[in-house]
């Protein structure tokens, strides 16, 4: 029942994490916004800053927080609609995503007092800071965990499995890595653009590999990074999540068009309105 | 104050600059329990095997992976531990230009990137071993502070200054073994503040790196023939030591820059760009690499090839100060 109600809470903070980034993306205007591959990780960030890390808004240096990594940090509508959920960000700010002088950088610029843990945004970035991180954590004897998002099309990257290698070298079993497999990057299907096997490849690279079928469904996401996050093992962990790409709005899902673009008026009206028909369809 | 005999300084000016890191490090490390050092297999080359000897638990050796070694860096760095990566200048910071930019430069992270064996005595190993145009690089960068020091003492200095410093810091190492020893009484090494090595009125020659021997090299040259000569040693290459360059451009006739490094972006750059917005300012020459990739040979080739040593910089600087 404590678990179902957790499930639940999380599930309202995804709703509220959409809208946000839906209202972000038409602020930013003809600059648009990356809503795909944001919307496809929506329901594991939400489940990270809601169900599992160890963080306080009010405090965003607590030494002991759990710390996260957005290494595909195009997707940082998810990101921010967290920190502006979990209150590190002041709601007033949606309007200023991607504009002038904005915090709100169309990929994550490191800022500790709005919860911004590194800057991200170079694809493969992300990866090896956590690994330092991971490994900053153990030299030091602290308890803390990091967790931190790539994208299947991010693992196309050498440095991520430089950077993979590494961290199973040093038997980093605090780090948690959530592959968001959408099955889609800038020019096409992942499976067109750069066929590999990341089942495969990560084993290879000497990780603790588990699944999750529905990387939307908050309640798979929350048991299966419990489970990574109470092993310790002797090895990294990484999660292969499959996402539906622009996962809650209609005509982005699955929509390649839509991993980085504007909208209009209407595709604004047309993605509010399918928020609210998710919302009144769950609460029916 | 240097904690360090004369004798030691002498040994790693025979053992080079490799060494001279290397041991210095160790005693930065005794000293500091947030030092660790990073690199990507070459712990021998790079002469780190003492220091992994005494602190096994304070070195990373990545694999040969220089992308992952500047993130990992960066992690240790965002996380409050000192950082130093160790690397052969070619590999980085130029192979990992991108992760070094936006990893540590724009973090603003307190990650030291050491680049051994930078400028020409890789020079029998071919141009991919060469790092001859790492300073522009890395002067380009925001947050990054450039250091090339020129003697086994400077580096010991520059590796304790940099320990005390915020933000990420370049240090540039060059010379072989056999670098003859231009500090061995103690001296002040402050980050950003030239040395002036020696005074002089009429040409002043200004050096970056172990190259500072032959700047020294062809002032002697030169005062045998009655041309007086200032020898700076600007060991900080960004930020740029103007007040000694406003000391510079009001009291010498003739600037020489000297550096093993591209004349494009190093500090015969860095000295002009300054140089730049003043109206009445002393004719400046450029002894460095130029745009071409470099011919194989020795470092003895290279130097001489290159127009490097002492009489070819004194040569230069005569016929320039002949037609000024």
């Amino acid at each position: 029942m404590e678990n179902d109600k957790l499930i639940n809470q999380i599930r309202d903070k995804t709703e509220l994490m959409r809208r946000d980034s839906i209202e972000m993306g038409y602020a930013a205007g003809g600059q648009g916004a990356h809503f795909g591959p944001a919307l496809s990780c929506m329901d594991i960030v939400a489940t990270l800053f809601f169900g599992v890390m160890h963080h306080d808004p009010k405090n965003p240096e607590m030494p002991d927080r759990d710390r996260f990594v957005m290494s595909k940090g195009h997707a940082c509508l998810a990101y921010y609609a967290a920190l502006i959920e979990t209150g590190y960000i002041p709601r007033d700010m949606i309007p200023q995503f991607k504009g002038n002088n904005s915090i709100l950088c169309g990929h994550p610029s490191m800022n500790v007092q709005y919860g911004i843990e590194v800057s991200t945004g170079s694809l493969g970035s992300g990866l090896p800071i956590a690994c330092g991180m991971a490994m900053a954590a153990k030299h030091k004897g602290e308890a803390h965990k990091v967790y931190c998002i790539v994208g299947d099309g991010e693992c196309n990257e050498g440095i991520i499995w430089e950077a993979a290698f590494n961290a199973a070298k040093y038997k980093l079993d605090n780090l948690i890595v959530i592959v968001d497999i959408n099955s889609f990057q800038l020019s096409g299907t992942t499976s067109d653009v750069m066929p590999i096997n990341l089942d495969a490849l990560w084993h290879a690279a000497g990780w603790d590999v588990s699944c999750i079928d529905d990387g939307n469904d908050v309640a798979e996401v929350l048991q299966k990074i419990t489970e990574a996050k109470n092993a310790a093992g002797g090895k990294p962990h990484v999660i292969l999540t499959k996402t539906t790409k622009g996962k809650g709005i209609s005509f982005m899902e699955n929509n390649l068009k839509f991993h980085a673009t504007p909208i209009n008026e209407e595709q604004y009206q047309h993605a509010i309105a399918d928020l609210n028909a998710a919302e009144k369809k769950r609460r029916e | 104050m240097s904690n360090i005999s004369l004798e030691t300084l002498k040994e790693w000016s025979t053992l080079g600059h490799r060494n001279s890191f290397g041991e210095s490090i160790i005693l930065l490390a005794k000293e500091r329990e947030d030092v660790v050092v990073v690199n990507a297999d070459i712990t021998t080359t790079a002469r780190l095997v003492n220091f992994e000897k005494e602190f096994s638990d304070r070195i990373f050796n990545v694999g040969i992976a220089e992308q992952n070694m500047i993130g990992f860096t960066a992690g240790l760095a965002r996380e409050g531990l000192m950082p130093f990566v160790v690397s052969i200048a070619a590999f980085a910071p130029m192979r990992c230009a991108e992760q070094i930019r936006n990893m540590l430069g724009y973090m603003n992270l307190n990650a030291r990137v050491v680049a051994i064996e930078a400028g020409c005595r890789f020079g029998p190993l071919g141009n991919t071993h060469f790092a001859t145009d790492d300073i522009a690089l890395m002067r380009a960068i925001p947050n990054f502070t450039v250091i090339c020091p020129a003697d086994p003492h400077a580096i010991y200095k520059a590796v304790f200054a940099v320990a005390e410093h915020k933000g990420p810091v370049h240090i540039r190492l060059t010379g072989a073994p056999g670098f003859p020893l231009l500090y061995p009484d103690d001296f002040e090494f402050e980050i950003g503040k030239a040395i002036e090595y020696r005074p002089g009125k009429d040409v002043a020659i200004i050096t970056t790196g172990s190259v500072l021997w032959e700047g020294i090299r062809a002032a002697e040259i030169l005062e045998k023939k009655g041309i007086s000569v200032r020898v700076i040693d600007m060991h900080t290459v960004k930020p740029i030591d103007v007040t000694m360059l406003d000391s510079v451009f009001a009291e010498n006739k003739l600037i020489v820059t000297v550096e093993e490094h591209s004349i494009i972006g190093g500090l015969g750059s860095a000295v002009a760009e300054y140089k730049a917005g003043f109206e009445k300012a002393p004719k400046q020459i450029m002894c460095g690499l130029g745009d071409s990739f470099r011919k194989i040979g020795n470092y003895e080739f290279q130097m001489k090839d290159n127009g490097l040593v002492g009489e070819d910089i004194a040569e230069k600087a005569e016929k320039a100060l002949d037609l000024s």
